[in-house]
């Protein structure tokens, strides 16, 4: 892949794929003339991070504004080298990079909710995590699925997957409404039973059916408006099908999607004058020197408290963080490497996770003046997870 | 188990030992419905109790007279220090949302401070904590589900690092993690009695969408009829001393707990004014409180008139100053003579009582013996 180096390519493009390689990066007008014009009025030259910090501080003032496709397009780069490092070992010919590229990268919002505008430094390694996370919560959803019967799937639905499944199918309203019923329905009237896997439930049996028949045509009077009709053992067995198909498709998106321009070329509701709506107070005040000293200056103090940290912890806590930020293990990796059990990994993470946050929560709280609450605690663990992916791969 | 593990997330491994005793308790549950939403309950209860106390320095204790909420409620609480933590345990695989029944955010004495998302694999015997909230936040940012009457916050808008839990409960544990909770109607004895008459029938399959939630709420706030409705539901007889004080009723009562024992009136001491020699029945059970073990006992004085009495059963064992004995009404409510507590180490706590056929009484122990349950017995 050739990196981008101009600052409004940077903020103004998106990988396209040829099949499952890099092919080009393709420029959107819009952007780059939005880009364009925050050069000109910016007062200085200024450093790639801060144009992230600077459009993610316009995000969060409008969520759907053009500053979120400016975030999606600075992070093309991460995604597609979280999503690379993360499928590597994963065999399966399922997992290719532009599909889970495309997966990840749809996670935006997690990553821009979660990074904290006001502390936070390098949304780049924040990003890199919170994409890597994702496109692993990806493929072990995707692993889960795959050895589920379709019974066993249904249970293992949230309400709210089950919706978004379903209104991605493109099914109107009242049919979700009736579906989610069904759902429900035979979730209340069919109930695995502990002697059995939980991922190979059969077909209910006809006794089973009819129960859930029965109930769905009693809730619908109270539950949906309009009632829509009493419906038979039959239909609800396709209705709950199509839900299953629903469902299964929504981890799969269809690939052939990938070239089909990206997001940020397909919101067509941003309109054109919203380009050049530059916030000039706010670029100026981002850019004073000042503010960029004191965000420098903080975080190397940010980094001090750490390094003290860590280098209070036992040795093997250290080595579990090397193992896992620096050589990305996956965890029976590690538990070899620490000669210990899988499950006490997941522990001393948590752990170490905990006494790491403690430090730098007292230290927020004693130094900048800050009272904690749980949010501030919350912030405070993002400052950490960006910290350490960047300490153990300052280039990201 | 997964290969994949995200630093923020707890996982837990679900031991032998704790998955037999799920099952165990979970057979007694009225339908397969309950059964399931039970053992699940369990699993996660004690899989994660045992996590919080071998990492926790504050102290972590299930919450009394809760275990058996999963016949009515999916969910189950615990107490850290002072702060009320309630589990949701989730079969989804996905981590798209948290389901928070109404009964655990909109019933004062039900309410928690943190609300965890737990999912439950079953097959891989494990469980994934990935994040809590607060019931501020639940109130506040939360969606309320009229069909389900639960709140639901999105997976995006969870702390995803459990970690900041323990780091909150040690560095701000006096943060406010309470919306206010509007207080519920009240209803009568007889209301609940015809409630926990109806909705004890098992046919009746999800009793907690059956009837209103302010209903509902009222009925299941109140602890002794809460597990009345469950004793209902799960065929268990509900305590009647009149019938349990029967030779033939021995077996039904151990089953609770309590044992028929031979007594002499005159050891009542100068209260048993009609001490006959022959020995009457009374009820025992025997307790455990801060580590020692106590009787209480049940005694009938006279017609219509019963005593309670605390004693140790340490040989020579006193009662600690402190102690207090109580008897509420059925509703709750205290009455004149409800009480005795110990001032100084004395050697019984003694309540006496005189009831019409058929009134309730519940009993209470301060400080609250272990594996407590809040009951009410009919006379």
């Amino acid at each position: 892949m050739r990196p981008r180096q101009d600052i409004v390519e940077i903020f103004s493009t998106f990988i396209q794929f040829d099949l499952d390689r890099f092919s080009n990066w393709a420029s959107d007008p819009r952007l780059r003339r939005s880009m364009n014009q925050c050069l000109k009025e910016s007062p200085q030259e200024i450093a790639e991070n801060f144009w992230g910090i600077y459009w993610h501080k316009k995000w969060s003032k409008n969520p759907k504004g053009l500053a979120r496709e400016h975030l999606i397009a600075y992070l093309q780069e991460v995604c597609f080298w979280s999503t690379n490092k993360t499928i590597t070992g994963f065999t399966s010919s399922q997992y290719n990079v532009p599909d889970c590229f495309q997966v990840a990268i749809t996670g935006i919002d997690k990553v821009l909710k979660g990074f904290d505008g006001d502390r936070g430094y390098h949304l780049k390694s924040y990003a890199t995590i919170t994409f890597s996370n994702l496109i692993r919560e990806l493929l072990r959803q995707r692993q889960e699925i795959d050895i589920c019967s379709e019974w066993s799937l249904l249970r293992k639905l949230s309400q709210k997957r089950l919706i978004e499944s379903l209104q991605n199918a493109g099914l109107s309203p009242d049919t979700v409404a009736q579906y989610v019923l069904a759902w429900s329905s035979f979730k209340t009237l069919y109930v695995p039973n502990r002697q059995s896997s939980t991922r190979k439930l059969n077909k209910p049996d006809e006794f089973t059916w009819k129960a859930i028949a029965n109930w769905y045509n009693q809730e619908r009077i109270t539950q949906l408006n309009p009632p829509g009709e009493a419906v038979s053992t039959t239909i609800l067995e396709q209705w709950l099908l199509s839900c299953v198909k629903a469902a299964r498709s929504y981890l799969y998106p269809n690939v052939t999607s990938i070239n089909q321009p990206k997001p940020g070329y397909e919101s067509g509701e941003i309109v054109d004058s919203l380009v050049g709506d530059v916030e000039e107070s706010l670029l100026n005040q981002m850019i004073v020197e000042e503010e960029v000293e004191q965000r420098n200056q903080q975080q190397n103090q940010i980094g001090d408290v750490l390094i003290q940290a860590i280098a209070k912890l036992p040795a093997d806590e250290r080595k579990l963080l090397e193992l896992y930020y620096a050589q990305k293990l996956k965890q029976a990796a590690i538990a070899k490497a620490l000669n210990t059990k899988q499950y006490n990994i997941s522990r001393q993470l948590t752990r170490v996770k905990k006494s790491l946050l403690k430090s730098l929560a007292i230290w927020t709280e004693e130094t900048l003046h800050i009272s904690l609450t749980s949010d501030v605690i919350k912030n405070t663990s993002t400052i950490i997870d960006e910290w350490l992916e960047h300490h153990y791969n300052p280039n990201p | 188990m997964s290969t994949l593990l995200n630093p923020n997330q707890l996982i837990l491994e679900i031991s032998a030992v704790t998955e037999q005793k799920a099952q165990n308790k979970s057979q007694k549950a009225a339908t397969s419905y309950s059964e399931w939403q039970t053992y699940l309950n369990q699993l996660v209860l004690d899989t994660f109790v045992d996590y919080a106390q071998e990492e926790q320095s504050e102290n972590v204790k299930k919450a009394q007279n809760m275990e058996s909420i999963g016949e009515l409620v999916n969910g189950t609480v615990l107490n850290v220090g002072n702060a009320r933590i309630i589990l949701i345990p989730s079969e989804a695989d996905d981590l798209e949302e948290l389901r928070v029944p109404q009964e655990w955010i909109d019933i004062p004495q039900l309410a928690g401070d943190y609300y965890l998302a737990v999912q439950i694999n079953i097959d891989d015997r494990y469980l994934r904590v990935w994040g809590y909230t607060t019931h501020q936040q639940l109130k506040t940012d939360g969606n309320y589900s009229v069909s389900d009457r639960c709140y639901t916050l999105d997976g995006i808008d969870i702390i995803g690092d459990i970690s900041a839990l323990w780091v909150a409960r040690e560095l701000c544990p006096d943060e406010v993690t309470k919306a206010e909770i509007t207080p519920l109607t009240e209803i009568t004895s007889q209301q609940a009695d015809n409630l926990i008459k109806r909705l004890g029938n098992k046919e009746n399959l999800l009793p907690r969408l059956a009837v209103p939630f302010t209903i509902w709420a009222a009925l299941l706030s109140n602890d002794a009829w809460r597990n009345d409705l469950i004793a209902q539901r799960c065929d268990k007889a509900t305590f009647s001393v009149l019938k349990w004080l029967q030779a033939e009723a021995s077996n039904i009562i151990s089953e609770i707990g309590w044992r028929q024992v031979e007594f002499q009136p005159s050891t009542v001491g100068a209260r048993g004014n009609n001490a006959t020699a022959t020995s009457k029945t009374a009820l025992a059970k025997q307790l455990t409180i801060a580590g020692q073990s106590y009787e209480l006992k049940l005694i009938p004085v006279e017609e219509d008139t019963y005593g309670f009495e605390l004693r140790s059963l340490v040989l020579g064992g006193m009662i600690p100053a402190g102690f207090t004995l109580r008897l509420l009404t059925e509703t709750r409510e205290g009455f004149e003579g409800n009480e005795d507590t110990a001032t100084t180490a004395t050697e019984s706590l003694y309540l006496e009582v005189a009831l019409d056929a058929g009134e309730g009484l519940i009993w209470e122990i301060e400080p609250t013996p272990e594996d407590y349950q809040a009951q009410v017995l009919y006379f």
